[in-house]
């Protein structure tokens, strides 16, 4: 990893692809965090039905 | 890619690399501060193992009165993910990132997983208890989402555990992985330890609302624990994974892996060992009180003794295999212990004998953590550079199949023999309840044997003294 790599952005030194890969990661995690959230939502309302 | 992503792209490749979970070079060898902070991840996979086998086993029973059949289903589910241990493994050795990591993110898919089914499963737990549908909504709903809980928990564990020891195998150099062995064994033991206090201390006054509390705080703690354990922990190597190169497919990398001296035999021993020494698991406590007599108090202090045994194995075994002994002969040695030890349990029936009781028990446990950390560390020892994930992988899902399966016989026997004796099947002599215990005790020692047969071409030859 070259310090006079064009490609690299300062002070993180990741390239596009990389930080890429890291928002990649945090999309993934986004989408499972809200399918969790969706099911938990959909069981907590049948055990505890709010605004009935 | 949109204008809020490339945004968001722009500020990660603008922070500093403080922020980011990279370690900066791979080090020779690893301080101690690194490696404990490592092995969290252990004490995670821990305390979910104890939530789903111990804690959630009792209260789905107990306190909401899920009938015990479908309870067993759920427990077991987790076990589905066992045999996919090795895939998850080769998939990491083979990870094509630009980052050049190759652990990290199956440890962060894993823990996500791991978390989302802690997140969901007390309210399905909830729903499907009795009365716990309110709304009245279709309850198939509330049996999918306690599946999917449990087994989204058990699929991220195994890959947490299963990559995590990759990674730890990585890090470190042949000569310490005894050390690290020992480690990650005795933080799996506290973390399961650790949780059974806790979670029985919150829950002795149990309401619903507790319940989720205490599931969806083991869930916060699964994520904080692995973001310690991983942070700044694996060196990025970017040619190692770069895209686009050739690797070979799972059955070429498998078929290679078998194909090394001795494999396949260590995998067998591993299952047979594993087995030998897990029948026993949820019998012993049944049979303190049920043939022995003892209280509940007793035979809590049964789990105490039996863990007190495993850590000392774990201790002895990691010094002796830090100095350079063979894990085989170490293996070996902790079966041998277990013949002995499942011995005076039986015998501890006829002559009435607590004591003999808890000396067998320590023993038991004393030889299973020999065993466990000699298999481990000689499958560390083994595993080929570009195979390590697979190589923990394969031992991970014959070691907790093997487990699951052993558990699973070893009531299943006992009830069928305890049935039998009681209608006098097999004469007066053996009419007592201790017939089925005493005949699961009976199958492990044959086990053991069969251990140590399948262990004897494994062991290194102790160089010859040259005489003058």
């Amino acid at each position: 990893m070259a310090d006079n790599d064009p490609n690299r952005v300062w002070p993180s030194g990741l390239t596009t692809r990389e930080a890429e890969e890291l928002h990649d990661g945090l999309k993934q995690g986004t989408r499972i965090f809200g399918a969790i959230a969706v099911i938990a939502h959909i069981l907590a309302f049948m055990n505890t039905p709010w605004l009935h | 890619m949109n204008r809020l992503s490339k945004k968001l792209v722009s500020t990660w490749a603008e922070q500093g690399p403080r922020f980011l979970p990279f370690a900066d070079v791979a080090t020779a060898d690893l301080p101690l501060s690194r490696l404990l902070r490592l092995s969290l991840f252990q004490v995670s996979v821990g305390m979910a193992s104890v939530l789903l086998v111990g804690t959630l086993n009792r209260v789905m029973i107990v306190e909401l009165r899920v009938p015990a059949s479908l309870v067993a289903v759920m427990i077991s589910l987790p076990l589905l993910a066992a045999p996919f241990r090795a895939m998850i493994g080769f998939k990491s050795d083979t990870h094509s990132s630009a980052l050049g990591w190759r652990r990290v993110p199956y440890i962060w898919k894993g823990t996500m997983l791991q978390f989302g089914g802690l997140a969901i499963m007390p309210f399905a737990l909830l729903v499907v208890s009795e009365g716990g549908n309110r709304l009245g909504g279709p309850i198939w709903i509330g049996w999918l989402g306690a599946g999917l809980a449990f087994l989204l928990t058990g699929a991220g564990l195994h890959t947490v555990q299963t990559v995590g020891l990759a990674l730890a195998t990585d890090l470190v150099s042949e000569e310490s992985q005894p050390r690290v062995v020992g480690l990650m064994y005795v933080m799996l033991l506290v973390g399961m330890i650790a949780s059974a206090i806790i979670f029985g201390a919150l829950l002795q006054n149990f309401t619903d609302g507790r319940l989720i509390q205490v599931v969806q705080g083991s869930a916060v703690m699964t994520i904080a624990l692995n973001i310690l354990a991983i942070w700044k922990q694996e060196a990025r190597d970017p040619v190692k994974t770069r895209e686009g190169r050739e690797e070979p497919s799972f059955k070429e990398s498998w078929d290679s892996f078998i194909e090394g001296a001795g494999a396949i035999r260590r995998l067998i021993a591993v299952g047979i060992g594993t087995m030998a020494f897990s029948m026993q698991d949820v019998l012993l406590e049944p049979y303190g009180g049920q043939v022995l007599g003892l209280s509940v108090a007793s035979t809590t202090r049964l789990t105490a003794t039996l863990s007190l045994g495993g850590l000392l194995g774990f201790l002895l075994a990691s010094r002796v295999l830090g100095r350079g002994g063979d894990p085989f002969r170490m293996s070996s040695f902790g079966a041998l212990v277990g013949i002995p030890a499942f011995s005076i349990v039986i015998l501890a029936a006829p002559l009435q004998a607590p004591v003999l009781f808890f000396c067998g028990t320590f023993l038991i446990g004393f030889g299973a953590g020999l065993l466990s950390h000699g298999t481990l560390t000689a499958t560390m020892n083994h595993a080929p550079e570009k195979q390590r994930g697979l190589a923990l992988g394969a031992w991970g899902a014959v070691q907790a199949s093997a487990a699951g399966l052993a558990v699973a016989l070893g009531g299943i026997i006992r009830d069928i023999v305890n049935g039998m004796s009681a209608r006098d099947v097999f004469g007066r002599s053996f009419s007592g309840p201790a017939t089925g215990y005493s005949l699961v005790y009976s199958v492990e020692i044959v086990l053991l044997i069969i251990t140590l047969w399948s262990m004897i071409p494994l062991i290194r030859r102790l160089p010859q003294r040259v005489t003058a």
